[in-house]
């Protein structure tokens, strides 16, 4: 039992490295679904993200936390994959887990979004 | 950013806080005096939160915030704690920074504002305006993929649309049961739709340059004139700083009218923006689909183009524009066509070709630590020129408008008490021929106003205002306004105005639909101003019901007339009567609306509308021909996250109604005395890409029309003929279809 449960831990752990802090699509009801870290800021950020990743083909569902700025979509695995939705965020200038966003796409951003504009903000909550 | 005319209109501008894009003003900054404390109020979403109230805890001393969301607020106490709040999102208190500009952001309230309820809705009511107004939206607009203004009411419950006759193809609207002629019909607060385009010109403003539509029921702000009687429509076009870089739009329909629009904006440097809009349409078939030789829709083509400036700064903003326009319609007995001669042609012909050109500007001179304080000048200039024929009658008119509005807008004390005044100066020369008679007339007019707004709270506010106008033809014009709201509970507001309203008819132009029959025109005396008085209100309230709020909406609207031009249809069928009201003539409207959303994607609309107009026709009190007694409005809209897929659904039933007297006919002529009800169903579907969208629609999906609307159609020059008894829809079931391009704009 022991043994079985350190083999366990073990290919876990090596799973868990080898997706590099990427999480793996998990099947669901409507498709497959997956947590994409971002580099989102603010509300508008999500607006910007959930607004593009609607119109992607094969997207069921897209939803930004702000606060984890992680977006979790769902999709169908015949008509996308990971990976794409992944560089469809950078293309609206955003990291997304490993991928690089595009600096063409990041400059066109409204102030708010970018890097260290929401540091000198009152929040009350 | 804001224009001059929101800086001016506070009150306009606080409903249409959905609208506005912010992007460039979250992010401003300016340093604070000592005791002085402002900043910026922002909803989650760092939308500014126009008209939020910003309370000094334990005082009576607050700010609303501007259109901006920015407020400033001179402390009592420099320690002092600041109560912020606004509708539809939870209070805050917190300690006021004097060192800073403050970003305080509100939470909305889930349990009054569902995020359905927002995102859904394109049509909503400002809950803190004191006036009761609609906002119809780009997306509500895009429901009925609608060629032009008179066809932006489609989904709207509050305006009705009608054919005026069975030959020229023009719509007409209708508000509290009364002619559209009552309404004023503004574009970015400049009168607009009125004098010799009074009849055609909604055709005149493309669809897709509309950027929302305010729909005000009841008597409206003294700011812009005399002339709202029963209601105000303010048209906001898309804007310089704000529009997409590139919108492009191709419609085509299957009676073969084709249209392009494309819109262009861009900035020309830090201050000055920039924005050409086009619109042409071209129709020339012949659709003839009741067979009674006659085109059920008049051939057209149009040309309209407007290029229009923005200068934003802290202290000027400057904009103008100019806009030509060219329409041409041609109808009639088939074969009859744009070139050809009204006068010898063998078929009757119905001919209109307009021709206009305005310049239009405003100038806001702000104060920006004071933002509750301006001037704002707004003018325009207009030269029209219509060519028109019915039959073998020549119609020419010219009219050349000047017109210019000063505004002084401040407080009293405290943001509180705030006021508006102002003077206008108007000049309207009309040079008018018809068959053999011609007129001329030569209107100046100089007016002055003040109106003062009590806004003690965000529960209670009080407008009351008056102007004068010392018209050289007609003496003094004087027009008391007076509005008022009182919110009951976040659920419930109550909305009361009350007002006199005046307007010099154009009696040919105006009822020019009638021009198409074999009535002899008389106009018995000199048309006298019309003049109402127009008192309503209104109670909007909210219930929950399952999971999602029923929004239901009373009003009940009464206008009586001092006087009005009569157009008298009952005394004989040979003649059209133009001659002053003697005696009574009233309206009363009533209409309850409810809104629902039944689930995240559907949202159901209906509405149901009474009225009873009554004028003095031939010394007997009766009801005023072609309107319905009984109305009802059904909305179904089906709507995915940022509408990917739209589907939507429209229900009109109409009520009998009256139809002129045709009793002195010849029996076989002679027509029922009043019209039977019928149903008119739109509908559209449409598909949105991350470049724009494509439609499909149908109008008239059932096909109904009129039988026979036209009055002895195989003699039209013989005694007989009429082609202005019209109560229904003439063409049958129409589909269409269409693209949009957007290129958006860059944020930066």
């Amino acid at each position: 039992m022991k043994t079985l449960r350190i083999i366990l831990i073990a290919v876990l752990a090596i799973g868990y490295s080898q997706t590099f802090g990427q999480s793996e699509p998990i099947k669901v009801a409507q498709g497959y679904k997956i947590d994409i870290k971002t580099s989102a800021v603010c509300s508008m950020c999500k607006e910007a993200i959930e607004y593009d990743l609607a119109f992607e083909k094969g997207e069921k569902s897209a939803t930004l936390d702000v606060p984890s700025k992680v977006v979790t979509v769902v999709y169908n695995p015949k008509k996308t994959d990971a990976d794409k939705i992944r560089k469809r965020i950078t293309k609206v200038g955003y990291h997304a887990d490993n991928f690089e966003r595009d600096s063409v796409a990041y400059e066109k951003l409204p102030f708010c979004c970018k890097d260290g504009t929401h540091e000198d903000e009152h929040d009350p909550h | 950013m804001p224009t001059v005319n929101d800086f001016l209109f506070i009150t306009e501008a606080i409903m249409k806080f959905k609208l506005i894009l912010i992007i460039s003003t979250i992010c401003l900054s300016y340093t604070s005096k000592a005791q002085v404390v402002s900043g910026m109020v922002a909803d989650q979403k760092h939308e500014p939160l126009i008209g939020a109230t910003v309370l000094e805890l334990g005082t009576q001393n607050g700010a609303v915030t501007d259109i901006n969301g920015r407020f400033q607020l001179t402390l009592v106490d420099k320690s002092s704690k600041l109560v912020v709040s606004f509708t539809g999102f939870k209070s805050d208190t917190l300690a006021a920074d004097l060192s800073k500009l403050m970003h305080i952001k509100l939470q909305e309230s889930l349990e009054e504002l569902g995020e359905v309820t927002v995102t859904a809705s394109a049509t909503f009511m400002d809950q803190l305006e004191s006036k009761h107004v609609e906002i119809i939206t780009e997306a509500e607009l895009n429901k009925a993929a609608c060629c032009n203004l008179s066809e932006s009411f489609e989904t709207n419950a509050s305006v009705d649309v009608s054919f005026t006759d069975a030959v020229s193809g023009a719509k007409t609207i209708r508000m509290l049961g009364l002619d559209g002629r009552y309404v004023q019909i503004n574009r970015e607060n400049l009168p607009h739709i009125r004098g010799l385009i009074g009849r055609y010109g909604l055709g005149y403003v493309p669809g897709t340059w509309i950027q929302s539509i305010d729909v005000g029921k009841g008597s409206g702000t003294v700011v812009n004139g005399y002339e709202s009687m029963t209601g105000q429509l303010n048209v906001e076009l898309k804007k310089p700083e704000t529009s997409e870089t590139l919108y492009l739009n191709g419609y085509v329909n299957s009676f073969g009218r084709m249209e392009v629009n494309a819109n262009h904006a861009r900035n020309l440097s830090d201050k000055w923006s920039t924005a050409f809009l086009f619109h042409g349409d071209y129709f020339a078939s012949e659709v003839d689909n009741n067979n009674d030789g006659f085109m059920d829709l008049p051939k057209s083509r149009q040309f309209n183009l407007m290029n229009r400036y923005k200068r934003t700064g802290e202290k000027v903003m400057m904009q103008m524009g100019l806009q030509v326009m060219r329409d041409e319609k041609a109808g009639g007995q088939l074969g009859f066509g744009f070139g050809d001669d009204f006068q010898t042609s063998s078929e009757y012909g119905f001919l209109n070709q307009t021709t206009r050109v305005e310049v239009f500007g405003k100038t806001g001179l702000l104060f920006p630590h004071k933002p509750y304080k301006g001037w704002g000048f707004i003018y325009s200039g207009s030269y029209t020129d219509i060519d028109a024929g019915f039959g073998r009658n020549e119609y020419t008119g010219t009219e050349k408008t000047g017109y210019l509005n000063a505004i002084y807008q401040n407080i009293i004390g405290n943001s509180f008490h705030q006021y508006k005044a102002g003077a206008s100066f108007l000049i309207d020369d009309f040079e008018e021929s018809y068959a053999d008679s011609a007129f001329t007339r030569q209107e100046v007019v100089p007016g002055l106003y003040y109106e003062y707004s009590y806004l003690p709270s965000d529960k209670f506010s009080l407008i009351a205002a008056g102007r004068v106008d010392f018209h050289n033809l007609y003496g003094n014009f004087y027009s008391p306004r007076l509005h008022t709201r009182y919110q009951f509970s976040d659920k419930t507001s109550i909305r009361m105005a009350a007002g006199r309203g005046y307007r010099v008819a154009n009696p040919i132009v105006e009822r020019s639909n009638i021009l198409v029959s074999s009535r002899q025109l008389i106009v018995q005396e000199a048309p006298e101003p019309e003049v109402s008085w127009n008192l309503g209100g209104s109670l909007v309230t909210n219930f929950t019901l399952g999971d999602e709020d029923l929004n239901l909406v009373f009003d009940y609207f009464y206008t009586h007339f001092e006087n009005q031009l009569i157009y008298d249809m009952d005394q004989s069928s040979n003649n059209l009567f133009i001659y002053n009201l003697n005696g009574d003539s009233y309206a009363h409207s009533f209409q309850v609306e409810g809104k629902y959303a039944l689930s995240q994607f559907v949202e159901i609309k209906a509405a149901y509308k009474f009225y009873d107009v009554r004028t003095t026709i031939a010394g007997r009190l009766q009801e005023v021909p072609f309107v319905s007694r009984d109305r009802f409005f059904l909305n179904a809209s089906y709507a995915t996250k940022y509408d990917k897929w739209k589907a939507d659904l429209t229900i009109h039933w109409y009520g009998s109604k009256r139809l002129p007297n045709t009793n002195d006919k010849p029996m076989e002529l002679q027509r029922e005395a009043e019209s039977p009800d019928y149903f008119h169903i739109n509908t559209q579907v449409s598909r949105g890409y991350r470049w724009g969208s494509i439609y499909l629609g149908s109008e008239n999906l059932l096909g109904f029309t009129q039988d026979d609307p036209i009055i002895d159609p195989d003699n039209p020059f013989g005694e007989n003929f009429d082609a202005s008894i019209v109560w229904g829809p003439i063409v049958g079931r129409m589909v269409y279809a269409g693209i949009r391009y957007k290129i958006k704009r860059a944020n930066n």
